[in-house]
């Protein structure tokens, strides 16, 4: 059987170590939680990019300024009639004048520049399901009528988006875990103070038999207690937080490429942060309380 | 056997003796007084019986268990069996004199319902049925040693230790304190109790171990 809630619960407001703990839980929990947020978000963006261009492939027609060639359109439909034909393609398009400039426009932001420049037409091409259509396959099939056309698979650009995105990930995760072991520790140090108040009650419950794991089960009963709050509070900071980030940042990368699955795997990541936080600290302070009986009488 | 000291010494690191070649054996059952002048030992002796502390040397036995190289979990099923209580009461003093003398019933795991009702009962039989929700700031010095007998009697324990129990109430108080440990004698609890008030112990007939300088004195305790 449990003993009285309130038997550690004054040490624990004392000094306000309490809200030293809540204020502890709600920071941590918060970081926690933003980054878990921030990481599973740009994961989820990354598989939608990555399952999205990889079905794709980009044929540029470049423009030549020798006016006795065939004009840049005109290799264009030519490229594009050959394309339709080719079995594994399931959808050919022309990536529009203006939607190309928009594609530039970021660099070079001068109307009379962009004018004069020899944009290329580009052409979008979407594999059919399980065909394994290459650049090369591509490349090859237009060769005999263009022999100046690029094609583009875009594994160098996806290869270094990879390699960014498992940076950000791997340094994510090393802040979660900085975090959890700020938390155990924090947690730890806040447990053996109080059990540095309460050394006489300690003792005495060892003397009315008492077993180690009772006390430590107080505590961490103790702890889960006074940590729930405080780990909601910063849950929902950080999911509003990032949902403010979210709005802000809704230029640079498009949710609407995320699927309900993927927002429920964000979801129910996140979810488990709180949960998690109130988890480690019990378990923290179990530990700690255990370790430092072993030298109780 | 209820308790066999065989050549228990104590001793600290400073090289202060405090209990020197201890040999008694108590048969259960019995009421003991411990006394001796301030300092000579006798909170020691409990102490070593209810593992507080370790001997430095000799052998010690509790209900036929030995006490010195027992583990936590052995020393955690002595201490169920034996009730103390102390001089200065150690109540705890966010809890009410009903959560306080149920302590040990819900360290024993018992079922709430019986742990209310039988510390209740105590509480009742200690002459405070109506200071159950009193928290123990809120009590004379003779009501909180009422809740600490309660408290140390609440699981029905083999052996009653006492510390100078009565070192801080009046000697009315004290008289019927020991009233109260002689009906839990009667009841089969073998007690010893400390004490350095021996015009009071001399009211009660029982028998005694007198301590001095940490040496035994008395020769009807000695191991035959």
């Amino acid at each position: 059987m449990a003993l009285p809630h309130k038997l550690f619960i004054h040490s624990f407001r004392k000094r306000r170590l309490g809200w030293f703990f809540a204020a502890l839980v709600l920071m941590m929990v918060y970081l926690a939680t933003f980054v878990t947020a921030a990481e599973v978000t740009l994961s989820a963006v990354t598989l939608s990019w990555d399952s999205g261009v990889q079905s794709r492939l980009t044929v540029e027609i470049p423009a030549i300024e020798d006016e006795s060639a065939t004009p840049q359109t005109e290799r264009a439909q030519q490229a594009l009639a050959i394309l339709h034909a080719m079995p594994s393609v399931a959808h050919v398009s022309m990536v529009s004048e203006q939607e190309t400039l928009g594609l530039i426009k970021p660099w070079i932001n001068q109307p009379d520049l962009l004018k004069a420049l020899p944009v290329p037409i580009l052409i979008d091409i979407e594999r059919k399901a399980g065909a394994t259509l290459t650049a090369e396959d591509v490349r090859q099939a237009l060769k005999s009528a263009l022999h100046d056309v690029r094609v583009d698979d875009h594994a160098n650009w996806l290869s270094d988006l990879g390699s960014f995105v498992n940076g950000l990930t791997l340094l994510g995760l090393f802040l979660i875990l900085l975090t959890a072991l700020t938390l155990m520790i924090c947690i730890t140090l806040l447990c053996r103070s109080v059990m540095a108040t309460e050394r006489a009650t300690i003792d005495l419950l060892h003397f009315l038999g008492a077993d180690d794991r009772d006390i430590a089960a107080h505590f961490q009963r103790l702890t889960i207690s006074l940590s729930w709050l405080p780990a909601l509070t910063g849950f929902g900071g950080a999911v509003v937080s990032a949902m403010g980030l979210l709005y802000y940042i809704r230029n640079f990368a498009d949710t609407a490429l995320l699927s309900t699955s993927h927002w429920a795997y964000i979801g129910a990541t996140v979810l488990a942060v709180p949960l998690t936080a109130v988890v480690i600290a019990s378990y923290a302070a179990r530990l700690s309380v255990l370790s430092t009986l072993r030298s109780a009488p | 056997m209820l308790l066999q000291f065989e050549k228990v010494s104590l001793w600290y690191d400073d090289n202060r003796t405090v209990l020197s070649d201890i040999d008694m054996a108590l048969p259960e059952g019995g009421f003991y007084f411990l006394t001796g002048p301030s300092g000579a030992g006798k909170s020691s002796l409990l102490r070593l019986i209810y593992g507080a502390e370790r001997p430095s040397a000799g052998r010690l036995s509790l209900f036929g268990q030995d006490v010195v190289n027992a583990g936590r979990k052995e020393l955690m099923n002595l201490r169920r069996e034996i009730g103390i209580v102390y001089q200065d009461f150690r109540l705890i003093p966010h809890l009410t004199a009903l959560e306080n003398a149920a302590l040990p019933l819900r360290l024993a795991g018992a079922d709430n319902e019986y742990v209310l009702r039988h510390a209740r009962e105590l509480l009742e039989w200690v002459g405070l049925g109506n200071r159950l929700e009193a928290l123990p700031t809120e009590l004379s010095g003779g009501e909180q040693q009422r809740v600490a007998i309660a408290r140390a009697v609440v699981n029905k324990p083999k052996l009653l230790l006492a510390d100078e129990p009565t070192g801080n109430v009046d000697d009315e108080t004290a008289v019927k304190l020991f009233h109260l440990f002689d009906e839990m004698h009667k009841m089969g609890t073998a007690v010893i109790l400390a004490t350095h008030q021996q015009h009071l112990t001399e009211k009660f007939k029982k028998p005694g171990l007198r301590l001095k300088g940490g040496r035994l004195t008395s020769p009807m305790t000695k191991v035959a």
